[in-house]
């Protein structure tokens, strides 16, 4: 050439293929390890599925006991784990429109809340069930239902509150512009602007956050304690999941074992189909959505 | 009417920005004063720095402790970060579109999977193959509760994060761009390495920043197959011992042996501090890179 | 013409899904000389340019029948090497795309690529082809400095440099005026008009009065089809088809 000697091209090339090797075999891994867990738990939950482990709550000395199921569980769950995202999303969600509409991104204001967002994100959970205990001592609460809503709510409020953000500060000015040039007082443009804009990000974040609370151990350890029953009130204690799971994995009892399993797959269940439900709910609205 | 409502609002979301703020503050100090049972005895330097972890004897010694936090979360980000970045890279530059858009509900629900299912996971998959495969391979016995495990199973968790992130990053790239690259004759790796992330190389790393703070929040899933035993690691293949692991494990003893409470929230607050000091460096370091970048 | 064209264009149909962006397109490119492609926009003026290069191969869907012979070789023929075709061709784009790194480093990205390993023999051609594109003297004293630090008209010229330091045969140009103010625009036309002596320029543009400032021959595209070409003076004095005439008059644009 023109002075430059194409004898690296087979170089470059080797050089070219084998990186696309590797890059496809990374991404290979990654699903290969989705593949595996999920396959893992379907081999090891389909035994242990059955309409009474589902519909029954543990009978008759709980760890030693053949009989009943997961009911206790799985309600104590779904009470705990929808309590907790209500509370986080009423904080969640007027702390990231406050951060999106009154406050510029980078006034002081906005630039210490979101650091210190960041810290929250990065807490591990049993920080989380570590503090709320000590709340719960120094509130004089038991162990129970609304001990345990109070902490995930925690846990799930920096969660929510970062992927609401993410979605609102993609909301481009131009909209909140033309709403503030009609006349509209910030809170107005706010609600109807900037909600109905984001709302399909919003959601995602609402559903993402509840996955992470009612999948969460560490943070219910301390603060929900553990029974047969399913909770009947606030200041019952409330079986989950996550503990369930945890509890009793580790029994030698096979048929203790088993709810272990069944609790998995219910749990990863769930995380499935709020995730399938999120995308859905996230087309229909994004209808409203401007482009 | 619609003002006051206006006023209203502003003044009330304006209470609920200070609440991070005020929750950090709460937590560290919630923990300090339920560590000062034990932080008024023992000097800071012993409870740190000693290995020697014997509640019962009233030695409180969180070194085994705080090494096992690190073995696994460097492990895990050694695993994770290149696997992540690499498969973005295919995911974006060489996966047709159909790929690359059913990979990304896939990775979404990786990142959903609660920590006790991936414990699970890893203690029926990932602890017989460190024990059963990997530890002969290597030459050593393990009973594949281990440093390893827990790394390979928090790396996995912690991929979804770090990929999320850097498609978007890889996303925001214009096309144009590689075109460009491509055009003088470049062939795609080459594009992707000078161009892509180049341009890209802020946005990855906080893509790894953001995955390390993951990776180090994780409590259950490494619990579980980590092996908890209370000494210093030696090897990838000894068992290890978290500080989150050592919280949840001892919650049932806390309250019979004197101080063991306090001793455990000093382990917490400890998580904490580190958390904390751990975003103010990242902050940091961001803030430099975006600034030499402009 | 002297001499067989460099780049012959025969029957080439271009797919996008199922639209059909051009049809049966036959061209020869004359050599050292400026061939200005016009027509409406969306009649596939870039597509007709970007198949040259086989830039085409990175969009999806696209489907490319027929062939585009570079010096007697089709680009298209199922073992052909892409680098190489590519390096024979600088593509100068409507918005300048500077690379991410350094001033020098961006015009020495391409021979690195392609081999050049001595400093020397690389700070030579960054300057040579700095120089070529007129941009040597604005930038000689800060060659380390990040290339997105220079106004839109300087780095549209360090495009120039760095698409000229791979030393290819043929420029292409997608509208590279488009995004500069008037004297920029100026600029880049000029050096345009001095490297045809070197290298076999195509140009598209969607501006006339620049069509009939440069071209030495014109291509008329229109809806797909190549509907008239030829030597520019002849086609700008006496169109043959009505179409051209309405473009040329302004009644379609």
């Amino acid at each position: 050439m023109n002075g430059v000697a194409n004898g690296r091209l087979g170089k470059r090339k080797r050089a070219d293929l084998f990186f696309r090797v590797l890059a496809t075999a990374s991404a290979a891994v990654v699903l290969l390890s989705l593949l595996l867990i999920l396959g893992t738990i379907l081999w090891k939950s389909v035994p242990a599925l059955s309409l009474s482990m589902l519909t029954q709550t543990p009978k008759g000395g709980f760890y030693l006991g053949k009989e009943g199921g997961i009911l206790n569980a799985i309600v104590g769950s779904l009470y705990l784990a929808i309590g907790a995202t209500v509370l986080a999303f009423l904080l969640s969600l007027p702390l990231v429109l406050y951060l999106n509409i009154y406050k510029g991104r980078a006034s002081k204001t906005a630039v210490w809340t979101r650091f210190f967002l960041d810290v929250l994100w990065g807490v591990p959970s049993i920080v989380y069930g570590a503090f709320g205990f000590v709340v719960m001592l120094a509130l004089g609460l038991r162990a129970s239902l609304l001990a345990g809503m109070l902490t995930v709510a925690l846990l799930e409020f920096p969660i929510m509150s970062r992927a609401i953000d993410e979605v609102m500060r993609l909301v481009p000015r131009e909209l909140t512009e033309a709403s503030d040039s009609l006349g509209a007082t910030r809170f107005e443009t706010a609600l109807k602007v900037m909600v109905r804009q984001s709302a399909p990000g919003i959601l995602t974040g609402v559903l993402l956050a509840f996955g992470r609370g009612i999948g969460d151990a560490a943070s219910v350890l301390f603060t929900a304690g553990f029974t047969d029953r399913v909770p009947a009130s606030l200041a019952d204690p409330a079986a989950t999941l996550p503990l369930a799971i945890f509890f009793q994995l580790g029994t030698p009892f096979p048929e203790v074992q088993q709810r272990a399993y069944a609790s998995a797959a219910v749990l990863t269940l769930i995380i499935l189909l709020i995730s399938l439900a999120g995308r859905a709910m996230s087309r229909k609205y994004t209808r409203h959505v401007v482009k | 009417m619609r003002l006051f409502k206006d006023a209203l609002a502003r003044r009330a979301m304006g209470l609920v920005a200070a609440l991070p703020g005020i929750l950090v503050l709460l937590i560290v100090v919630g923990l300090f004063l339920k560590s000062k049972a034990i932080l008024g005895i023992e000097p800071l330097s012993r409870l740190l720095f000693s290995s020697a972890w014997h509640p019962l004897k009233g030695q409180f010694g969180l070194l085994a402790f705080i090494t096992g936090t690190v073995w696994v979360t460097v492990t895990a980000l050694v695993l994770a970060v290149p696997v992540s970045i690499l498969a973005a890279i295919y995911l974006s530059e060489y996966a047709p579109r159909w790929v690359r858009e059913s990979a990304k509900p896939a990775v979404d629900l990786l990142a959903g999977l609660p920590s006790v299912v991936y414990g699970v996971w890893g203690v029926l998959l990932v602890v017989p193959f460190v024990g059963g495969v990997l530890a002969p391979l290597a030459g050593v016995y393990s009973s594949g509760y281990s440093i390893l495990a827990g790394g390979i199973v928090l790396a996995i968790m912690t991929f979804p994060t770090i990929i999320h992130v850097t498609l978007e990053v890889f996303a925001s790239v214009p096309r144009s761009l590689r075109d460009a690259s491509l055009s003088l004759g470049a062939t795609k790796w080459e594009t992707t390495r000078h161009v892509v992330l180049r341009k890209g190389a802020q946005g990855i790393l906080a893509a790894s920043v953001l995955g390390f703070s993951r990776a180090f929040g994780e409590t259950m899933a490494v619990l579980m197959v980590v092996g908890n035993v209370p000494a210093v690691p030696r090897s990838l293949f000894d068992p290890g011992y978290p500080l989150p692991a050592l919280i949840a494990n001892n919650y049932g003893e806390m309250m019979s042996v004197p101080r063991y409470d306090a001793a455990l929230m000093t382990a917490a607050l400890v998580l904490m501090l580190i958390v904390l000091f751990f975003n103010v460096l990242a902050r940091r370091i961001l803030v430099r890179v975006e600034r030499r970048v402009r | 013409m002297n001499g067989p064209a460099p780049i012959s264009i025969r029957n080439l149909s271009v797919f996008y899904g199922d639209l059909q962006v051009l049809k049966d397109v036959n061209l020869d490119i004359p050599a050292k000389k400026i061939t200005v492609i016009i027509g409406p926009s969306g009649c596939g003026k870039t597509t007709l340019l970007l198949s040259l290069n086989r830039l085409l191969d990175t969009a999806e869907g696209v489907r490319i029948r027929g062939q585009v012979l570079l010096d007697g070789e089709d680009i298209y023929a199922p073992r052909t090497e892409v680098t190489r075709i590519r390096k024979k061709m600088g593509l100068l784009s409507q918005k300048p795309q500077v690379l991410p790194m350094s001033i020098h480093d961006n015009v020495a990205y391409g021979p690195r690529i392609h081999g050049l390993r001595s400093k020397k023999d690389i700070d030579r051609r960054v300057e040579h082809y700095l120089k070529v594109a007129g941009l040597w003297e604005e930038v000689k004293d800060r060659l380390r400095e990040p290339a997105s630090v220079l106004s839109v008209g300087q780095q549209q010229r360090l495009c120039l440099a760095r698409g000229l330091a791979v030393e290819p045969e043929i420029i292409l140009g997608d509208e590279p005026t488009s995004a500069l103010d008037p004297q920029s625009s100026q600029n880049v036309e000029r050096r345009l008009m001095e490297l045809k002596q070197e290298y076999t320029v195509v140009v598209v543009t969607h501006i006339l009065r620049q069509a009939r400032r440069v071209a030495d021959y014109l291509a008329f595209l229109y809806l797909g089809e190549l509907v008239e070409h030829g030597p520019a003076a002849e086609v700008f004095a006496n169109p043959k088809d009505p179409r051209t005439r309405a473009y040329l008059t302004g009644e379609i644009s």
